[in-house]
Parts: C-alpha cells; structure tokens; sequence
C-alpha cells in the first residue's frame, strides 16, 4: 500500500454516481478524472453505407447522428479497433429510433431506445448498414464514455457560533458535498444548496477538506460507473507499467 | 508510447515521451517529486497549433546517487501501486 485510498458512494445507480475519494493527490485524481473521459473506449458508429435514402436529410447528416448514439461496450470481449456490424431500415410515415437499429451482437447495442434519428414522412425510406468501432474519446468525442465527469473538493462545515441577532438572513449558497462536524457526509442538494436552510441563525466556517476529492460521474449507458472508473485508474496503471519496462532496458 | 533520450548525465535527464498526454505526465511528475533522491521534476508540452515540438519531455535532476532512470523506474511503479490501491478501494466500497 503507497496511499490510504478510501472511497464512499453518496450516490449511485448505474449510470450514475456521486463519491468520495481520500488520500488522493490532485494530480491522481485529475489523472483519473482525464482518464475517464478521453482514454477508456466505447462502440460508436463511423461507417456507413446507404441502400437508400429518400429521407430530408443528407447521408452525411444522418452518418453524424447515427455516431452519437451511445451504444453498450463490453470491454472484456473487445479490443479497440474491433467493429460490429448493425443496420436501420425504417419507412415513413414514423420516425426512425435508435431503437430501430438491428446489431449482428446483442452485446453491442443501442443503451437507449428513444433517440429520434430522423423523421419520415410518406413514401420516405431509410435504408442502411453501419460499422461501430471501438475506439477513445481522444480519437473522437463520440467514443467518450463518461459523459459528465468532475470532482470537487469536499468541504468542511463548523458551527463557530451564532449569528447577530439583527444579521440579514442572507442566502450562503454551496454546491457538492459537505462534512459535517460529526463527519456525516451530506449532499448539498438536500438542503437545497443553502447552508442557512441547514444551519438557521448560526455562524458558519466552510474548509476545504485537503487530499479528498467528491467525483460525480456519469456515463453514457456504454457501460456502468464501476466500470468507468476501474478502467480509467486501470488504463493509468498499463501506462506506468510500460513505461517501467521501456525505463529498465 | 516512445522513449527518447535528449540529454542524460549522472545526475540530469531529459526524455521525449511521444504518445502521452496530460493525463500521465502530471500524474509521473507527481510521482517523481514523491520519489526519495529527485530534487527536480517537470515536464514541458506543447499544444498541436504551435508547429514545434508537441511531444511532452520530462525533466527531472537528482541527487547524487541515484540515476535518473531509475527514479523514472521507481515513479512508474509507484503510478502501477496507487492505481491498483485505487482500485481495490474502490471495488471495496461499491
């Protein structure tokens, strides 16, 4: 052990969650944070070919929005540069859906199924095969898998005292997470961003907490927040590892 | 990722490390200033529009007695430990 790394989840669902790294260094955790977002790859669409098109809307327009649909990557059966096949053939009147698109692998397909890609009207059609490849969001933001991804500091809240009797009940507005003074951890918006909603009449002192960083990270549905995470500190690690290699020759 | 050495001495170094980013760079310069021996560690980049160099170079210099090498060696053996403790954390608590 090089660093007393302790994690809590605040919040968490699958594609979305909010947690509590300490022991982190803040180039660690910018390192985690790049990571997640340019260096961990997802399926995205970047080939296509047109059967037909009678639709409004150029190919290459189409092309575009067919790119970024967001579709499920499971990372442990494919190498990046790995493509799959799928295909959208959709005739008006209606509106073509990422729902519509067919894969060749159930493992990778659309993560939603109400993305509107164009809509149809009488005798319009659109026919189509596509390519996705896997590949990083340093290659093209439709390959980026986290889409919301940062941290702040977590901050310390302290009673110093009362407030003066006459003060104005001002607003103290703070956004992320809080510490408590019995070390409870409580997320800002259940007091709706206002310390004077939590704390009435009280003096307040706020700190940052030193090496603990609250990330907020949420995915596009190519795959889970654990996922996300593990791969990004993983993708750190290989990097470290090569270097040491090449270092030692 | 590919190793270039520019300048090296007993107590010096300067390496290209062309295919990196910010992303590691900041992370190894964290880890080289935690490394007992390195007096000294950066690194320089370029953004692409610039036209000259773009590859991130690492600088770090020494104390007497210990290679630059080989605190770039210990440095990235650091990174692999705190992202694996990362890691295990984190799997713990989810």
């Amino acid at each position: 052990m090089v660093a007393d790394f302790e994690v809590e989840f605040i919040e968490r669902d699958d594609r979305n969650a909010r947690f509590l790294v300490r022991g982190a260094s803040p180039a660690f955790a910018n390192g985690i944070r790049r990571a997640m977002i340019a260096d961990v790859p997802t399926f995205s669409i970047d080939t296509v070919r047109f059967v037909e098109n009678s639709s409004v809307m150029f190919d290459e327009m189409i092309g575009l929005r067919l790119g970024l649909v967001p579709l499920t990557t499971p990372l442990d059966d494919f190498e990046v540069g790995e493509t799959v096949t799928l295909a959208l053939d959709v005739e008006g009147p209606g509106t073509a859906y990422s729902g519509d698109i067919e894969t060749s692998d159930d493992l990778v397909e659309p993560a939603d199924d109400n993305i509107p890609i164009i809509e149809l009207k009488e005798q319009q059609r659109i026919e189509l095969e596509a390519d996705a490849v896997l590949d990083t969001g340093r290659e093209h933001a439709k390959h980026q898998g986290g889409v919301a991804v940062g941290y702040r500091h977590l901050q310390r809240v302290e009673v110093v005292g009362d407030a003066g009797e006459f003060d104005e009940g001002e607003p103290n507005i703070l956004r992320g997470v809080i510490e408590t003074e019995d070390g409870e951890l409580v997320a800002t918006d259940e007091f709706d961003h206002d310390l004077a909603e939590r704390y009435p009449g009280k003096e307040l002192a706020v700190h940052d907490v030193p090496g603990a960083f609250v990330f907020h990270v949420e995915t596009d549905g190519s795959f889970s927040v654990e996922e996300l995470v593990t791969r990004a500190a993983e993708s750190i690690g290989a990097r470290a590892a090569e270097l040491e290699t090449k270092v030692a020759v | 990722m590919e190793l270039r050495v520019i300048e090296k001495t007993d107590a010096e170094l300067r390496m290209e490390i062309a295919g990196e980013d910010h992303t590691f760079m900041n992370v190894l310069k964290g880890a080289l200033l935690e490394t007992p021996g390195v007096t000294a560690a950066t690194y320089d980049m370029n953004p692409e529009q610039s036209g000259g160099q773009t590859e991130p170079i690492l600088s770090i210099k020494t104390e007497e007695g210990t290679d630059p090498l080989d605190a770039v060696g210990d440095a990235s053996r650091r990174v692999q430990d705190l992202a694996d403790d990362f890691v295990t954390a984190f799997d713990a608590a989810a």
